[in-house]
């Protein structure tokens, strides 16, 4: 075993309780809000508070269910998130392929196109959705899902562009090469040929997409006006603005409708993001 | 890099010789549906809020508008909209420098956990990215679940015990904006903290362990090989936190509105209540203008300080 991975106890010591405290910081105010929502209305605020509610219900989920557009909103999520994800890497792949495969004239100009679209990922959105939105509200296209995906692609291609040629850089060149000797197009040397090799480093970057959009707010707050075409990031906060009364469990399980099914899909594929994802992009 | 074969024809064909523009080794066509993207959806409104940030257009006007100094004039003798950068600068700063550093904390502990095959590594590293994953407007209302200032509720408990029966937390200027800035650091760590530990990835172990036959003590090792790999990574870090930051009102509007008063209202939330409630769209626009020059100068900033640095990192 090479010194350092020698267990020495402090250390180990250090870092567990380093572990310990950062997981309470992520877990317990997550467990707190699904608490709340199963407490029955004169457990939210007892005192001392529980936990573990002493007789929990389902009534919060069933009101919540019932009378909000809960499941439109993530309904809605899940179309704009996956035909924003597919229209990006569509956009991006032969972007990406023509910088990596194709030689310019320079090694400078190479990098000042890398560089160009790079720094169109710093400029605001709040500077370009306001044209924007008053160009697709002349054109009658406020409320329109295809609007706010379009916005979506464009929103997320540069840095899928960055990331996808981080990764076909990363492809021996030498495998494209031989499929254009037996007479393949480009196209098809990168549809037939690159995209099967490339599909851990475009599932990374299609996760790196859907956590973008699935949250997003500002773009479809702007763009769509009515309620029910609302994505979960934005009706919720319609949910909040309307209820009125005691609404903490009924926001407490909103809260849990409106995170679970996106967290778990999430904590299921993680490991797609923090190992290849990032270290594709930064060798790039 | 790519193409070690001679190609038949190159992109030089395009530039220098035969012009053969539909021909799939034109290296343009290939990067056109980004240009059109680029053009049509970041160029051209950029053009566009400027030159509206110039006009008096409202949300309604149409093309019925005029060409006026007056949305900078107005913004800008403001006396609310000092107070407003101010607040911004607060939010931004404390946030982006608390997620670097929290994010820089937690990386290290999961890549010397990783590093000594301690179990539990990948959980940890997982439960952080809850807050990123989560929707800005649903951390907002989890965090104004849990400050609740009823004294039952979840931030009111530790100060319970100490005998504070009701907390302020959300009510009052100041503690408004901590717990605004708290929650924005408990959700931005996350995107820190993968960007600082992929970049910890690409350091070859062998350093670490040459440096720890040598004698180094955990903290030289840290100092003198984990922290001179970050620098890069690190003026990523710092730039793409800063604009998301300054962009960001999601979570504000569900956890505060902006208020109590406006003592949490940033420039971003300014800009949408002009627009959406004011329908001043030439205003929203000039402040949006704004917004984005003190992104421009922060970013130019980061450059200055992080690129100087070089030599005395290493």
């Amino acid at each position: 075993m090479s010194p350092i991975h020698r267990r020495s106890a402090i250390p180990v010591l250090l870092i567990y309780s380093g572990y310990v405290i950062v997981a309470l910081i992520y877990l317990i105010p997550i467990l707190w809000v699904v608490s709340l929502s199963f407490r029955p209305l004169q457990e939210l605020f007892a005192y001392p508070p529980r936990l573990v509610p002493m007789k929990p219900t389902w009534d919060a989920y069933v009101r919540v269910i019932e009378n909000s557009l809960i499941l439109t909103y993530l309904w809605n999520s899940l179309k704009l998130v996956s035909l924003s994800v597919l229209g990006t890497i569509v956009v991006a792949l032969p972007s990406a392929y023509a910088l990596s495969r194709f030689r310019f004239r320079s090694k400078r100009q190479l990098t000042l196109i890398m560089l160009g679209i790079l720094m169109v990922q710093l400029i605001s959105p709040l500077v370009t959705i306001l044209p924007l939105y008053r160009y697709f509200a002349t054109l009658g296209l406020i409320n329109s899902h295809i609007v706010v995906i379009l916005v979506f692609i464009a929103m997320e291609t540069p840095v899928a562009t960055w990331m996808l040629k981080g990764f076909i850089d990363t492809v021996p060149t030498a495998l494209d090469d031989a499929a254009r000797m037996d007479g393949a197009s480009r196209l098809q040397s990168l549809v037939l040929v690159l995209l099967p090799v490339l599909m851990p480093g475009i599932i990374s970057v299609s996760i790196l997409i859907s956590v973008a959009t699935w949250g997003e707010f500002l773009v479809p707050y702007m763009l769509l006006s009515d309620n029910k075409l609302q994505p979960i990031g934005v009706g919720v906060l319609d949910f909040q603005n309307t209820s009125d009364g005691v609404t903490t469990h009924y926001l407490a399980a909103i809260s849990v409708l409106a995170t679970l099914p996106a967290l778990i899909v999430f904590l299921l594929v993680q490991r797609f993001i923090v190992g290849d994802a990032t270290s594709g992009a930064i060798k790039g | 890099m790519a193409e070690t074969l001679k190609p038949v024809r190159g992109p030089r064909d395009f530039l220098g010789g035969r012009l053969r523009v539909f021909s799939e080794d034109n290296v343009w066509l290939w990067l056109l549906p980004l240009a059109v993207l680029i053009s049509f959806f970041y160029l051209y409104p950029v053009f566009e809020a400027v030159r509206f940030s110039f006009t008096d257009a409202t949300t309604s006007s149409g093309d019925d508008y005029s060409y006026t100094l007056r949305s900078y004039v107005q913004t800008l003798t403001l006396p609310e909209f000092y107070a407003m950068v101010r607040t911004t600068v607060i939010f931004v700063g404390c946030s982006v420098i608390g997620q670097v550093l929290f994010g820089m904390l937690i990386a290290t502990l999961v890549y010397e956990g990783e590093m000594r095959n301690l179990p539990g590594f990948g959980i940890v590293r997982a439960l952080v990215l809850v807050g990123w994953v989560l929707p800005g407007v649903v951390l907002g209302i989890i965090w104004k679940l849990l400050l609740d200032e009823s004294g039952a509720s979840f931030m009111a408990i530790p100060f319970g015990m100490f005998g504070i029966r009701d907390p302020v937390f959300l009510s009052a200027p100041v503690p408004a904006l901590a717990w605004v800035i708290i929650a924005n650091i408990w959700r931005g760590t996350a995107f820190a903290m993968i960007l600082q530990y992929s970049a910890m990835k690409t350091i070859p172990p062998e350093y670490h362990e040459a440096a720890t036959i040598d004698g180094a003590s955990w903290f030289q090792r840290f100092r003198l090989i984990t922290l001179p790999s970050l620098r890069n990574i690190l003026l990523i870090n710092l730039i793409l936190a800063t604009i998301s930051t300054l962009n960001t009102f999601d979570m504000i509007m569900p956890l505060t509105g902006g208020g109590p008063g406006r003592s949490t209202e940033v420039i971003a939330l300014y800009i949408y209540n002009v627009v959406f409630q004011e329908f001043d769209f030439g205003r929203g626009a000039a402040v949006a203008v704004v917004l984005s020059l003190i992104g421009i100068v922060l970013t130019l900033v980061y450059f200055r300080i992080l690129t100087n640095k070089q030599d005395g990192f290493e």
